[in-house]
């Protein structure tokens, strides 16, 4: 046998075998039929989960551990985004560095902006936090023209992506309206609920000092009452300094500072060397759905991060 | 007494007429005469009266009804409101705002991101005479602008994206890429590209410089790229239906004003056998949350310029691995390997020596070590079976590839996202000449609002 007939067979029997195999996933994906739903960090997607019940297929494109600013674009993310029937995202830059190429190379106008299948979960937040009223520039680091992208660690705005979430559902599937309004009005329920109690064991530390690792935790400070005085970056993105951990060292040694907020996957070296020469305590805590074992559900991630703040501030100063 | 009487008469009457008109007066509104003379007026009215009283009175008692029926209505919607009150206050706590209010509508505009990205390299090298292994590479002992890019990106349409990148340097203008993307949902998963691109050939020629790891290029990209191999065509690209990301990328090129090394136009225009046929078969298997892995084979012919029938056949294999441990991610420590493999056939005269064939590889590791740093090392490659030079009569001729080898190591500080400081040593050992050693010190900015890189 030839040698270009070896490759005209060869040929042949790929483009049998990719036939037969769209043929099979066209099949399988009609037997599925759910909807799909990708959120970029694991917070929209539990939500999502919540109101969407089994009638949904959830799945989150980065980890609860992660730094949602620095995510890989994987091709793999492409592939799962090409059968997405929705995307949920924080907006606001957050994702500016790794979504957006994978959206166009999901060849999938379902998830385009603009259309149905593409929630930009900023646009209905009432509330954004340090939108700039001047003009930015990078010299104050690495900052959000939009304002500060972090509003899902504030339970309320929870509710409100939970309830959009729940009209987007309506519009992509009719049918199932009021099973989506069931499961809407229960997280609702529970959350306002859960709020109310969140409320209520933080209410005695209103306006307690706090430091942050990064500037992600205004969204929370606001809803919480705690007063940011200061953050270990001196600008968001930018590492700190030697110079400028001593002069914030000063700082807090003067005021009378009780905690230092950080999520895992920022450096800890820095806040450490701060907590020893201050009164401070240092508390690492999740920021997402995920971040550790056993918070598997949006009001799980708030449970955790008020439970470890109100025991730490309970028991600080008693050594 | 008639006389007195009628006399007296008028007396009388004088002296009566007043208490006449009294009585009279008196009679005429007397109650009985009243009655008789101006009707019942009054009790009418207090009929009136007290019919309007009763209504009042029935009014009022209705009212009161009414109210206690609304006070019911309140509490029972009160307790409702009490059930809801939550949830309802909270739901409606965040309506969208109204688009394109304050600032952010002054962000809103039409015009495309604009980037500009510089790259500037102080070079000394151990020698006066240097090869100038690719354009953009440092050419002296000096200070040198590698290039200035400028990009326009924007989303034309709800069907296509366009991006477009300049390469300047002090007297050069280049168009680097300038294409539309398809946007749209195409039946087996296609994705067009067309234009003036980067071809999808291997990995590196589809990193711009900015995001390539070293100063210099890769022995085997500048020999058989060029600078990178960017022709004017159309590209079709294929999610193949895999349970891993494969995509299968075929295009069709035109070599007109193209100078690579490997393609030029055929100085016989009219041949579509001898338009520059592109295709690249990219895999990427995610082997754990933190290991990732990309194999990539690519195959490219087309005409190379020597006669009007004589082609160039490039073959490629690419690999990515990156390792990037996301439970640790406070280390920001990352380690990523990159190496490619080329092979080329030219056909050619068969004055002086023939066909040649060529080949060469680069293998790169870096590691990125704290969140701003990162080190890496490089080793490439090329070699040749065949040494003469093969002039083409429409274009600049083909050069095999010369037995060389090169090593390279580089360390790389980002003060932050948008600049880096590179230093870099690297070490050239060609086969026709003496070795010699070269230090680079790259400065790189970037300023503006510049698309995110693929992976």
């Amino acid at each position: 046998m030839k040698l270009y007939k070896i490759f005209q067979l060869m040929a042949l029997s790929i483009c049998l075998a990719l036939l037969v195999m769209t043929s099979l996933f066209v099949s399988a994906e009609d037997a599925l039929a759910k909807v799909r739903i990708f959120g970029s960090i694991p917070g929209f997607a539990a939500i999502a989960q919540e109101i969407g019940g089994d009638k949904v297929e959830v799945t989150s494109l980065s980890k609860g551990y992660q730094d949602p600013h620095f995510v890989d674009a994987k091709p793999s993310l492409i592939l799962v985004l090409n059968k997405a029937d929705l995307l949920l995202y924080a907006g606001l830059e957050l994702e500016i560095g790794w979504l957006p190429p994978l959206i166009t190379g999901a060849r999938n106008s379902k998830i385009l902006p603009g259309n149905i299948g593409n929630f930009n979960c900023s646009t209905l937040i009432s509330n954004i936090l340090e939108v700039p009223i001047t003009k930015v520039d990078r010299s104050m680091g690495d900052i959000h023209p939009g304002g500060n992208p972090h509003y899902w660690l504030d339970p309320r705005n929870g509710i409100a992506v939970a309830r959009w979430v729940a009209e987007r559902l309506k519009k992509i599937e009719p049918e199932n309206a009021s099973y989506y309004d069931e499961h809407l009005a229960d997280f609702t329920k529970l959350l306002s609920a859960k709020i109310k109690e969140w409320d209520e064991k933080l209410a005695p530390y209103k306006g307690t000092q706090i430091v942050t690792y990064h500037k992600s935790w205004v969204y929370f400070s606001d809803w919480a009452g705690f007063d940011e005085v200061g953050y270990v970056e001196p600008k968001p993105g930018i590492p700190p300094s030697p110079s400028y951990v001593a002069d914030l060292i000063r700082k807090l040694q003067e005021d009378n500072v009780r905690l230092i907020l950080e999520e895992s996957f920022f450096p800890q070296k820095a806040p450490a060397l701060i907590v020893g020469k201050t009164g401070a305590s240092l508390l690492v805590l999740p920021s997402e759905v995920g971040a550790r074992d056993g918070i598997n559900t949006y009001s799980d991630l708030f449970d955790a991060i008020v439970g470890e703040i109100t025991s730490k501030l309970a028991n600080h100063g008693k050594g | 007494m008639k006389m007195q009487i009628v006399a007296g008469n008028p007396g009388i009457t004088n002296i009566n007429r007043r208490f006449i008109i009294f009585v009279f007066a008196f009679l005429l509104f007397s109650p009985g005469v009243h009655k008789e003379v101006w009707g019942d007026e009054k009790n009418d009215i207090k009929k009136q009266m007290q019919e309007l009283r009763q209504q009042m009175d029935s009014m009022q008692k209705k009212l009161q009804e009414l109210e206690e029926k609304n006070k019911k209505l309140e509490e029972e919607a009160q307790k409702q409101k009490e059930e809801k009150e939550v949830e309802k206050a909270l739901t409606e706590t965040a309506p969208p705002p109204p688009p394109g209010g304050g600032l952010r509508g002054l962000i809103q505009s039409l015009n495309p991101d604009i980037s500009v990205i510089g790259t500037f390299a102080a070079a000394y090298f151990s020698t006066d005479d240097p090869i100038l292994h690719a354009e953009i590479d440092p050419e002296n002992t000096g200070i040198n602008l590698q290039e200035l890019e400028v990009g326009f990106q924007a989303v034309i349409d709800p069907y296509f994206r366009a991006d477009t990148f300049f390469a300047l340097r002090r007297d050069i203008f280049e168009i680097e890429e300038a294409y539309f993307t398809s946007l749209l949902t195409l039946p087996l998963d296609l994705q067009i590209r067309g234009g003036l691109m980067r071809s999808k050939f291997g990995r590196i020629n589809l990193q711009h410089r900015e995001f390539q790891d070293f100063v210099t290029l890769a022995l085997p990209a500048a020999a058989f790229l060029g600078e990178h191999l960017n022709p004017i065509g159309a590209e079709f690209n294929f999610l193949l239906p895999l349970p891993w990301f494969s995509e299968l990328s075929a295009s069709v090129n035109s070599s007109n004003g193209l100078e690579t090394p490997t393609f030029q136009p055929s100085p016989d225009a009219n041949n579509l056998g001898l338009l520059l046929y592109i295709a690249h078969l990219s895999n990427f298997f995610e082997l754990s949350d933190d290991l990732s892995l990309n194999l990539g084979g690519s195959f490219a012919t087309g005409s190379n310029g020597t006669s009007s029938t004589n082609r160039s056949n490039l073959y490629g294999a690419d690999l990515f691995l990156k390792y990037n441990p996301l439970k640790y991610s406070s280390s920001y420590q990352q380690v990523w390997l990159q190496s490619e493999f080329m092979y080329r056939q030219a056909e050619t005269p068969p004055e002086p020596e023939g066909n040649f064939s060529d080949w060469g590889a680069y293998t790169q590791v870096v590691y990125r070590f704290a969140k701003r740093w990162n080190t890496g090392a490089r080793f490439d490659f090329v070699n040749t079976n065949n040494n003469s030079f093969v002039p083409a009569p429409g274009g600049e001729g083909l050069f095999p590839a010369r037995k060389e080898l090169n090593y390279t190591a580089m360390l790389t500080f980002n003060p932050s996202e948008f600049s880096r400081i590179r230093l870099q040593y690297e070490f050239d050992d060609p086969s026709f000449r003496s070795s010699y050693s070269a230090v680079f010190l790259q400065f790189e900015y970037s300023i503006g609002a510049h698309g995110a890189h693929p992976f």
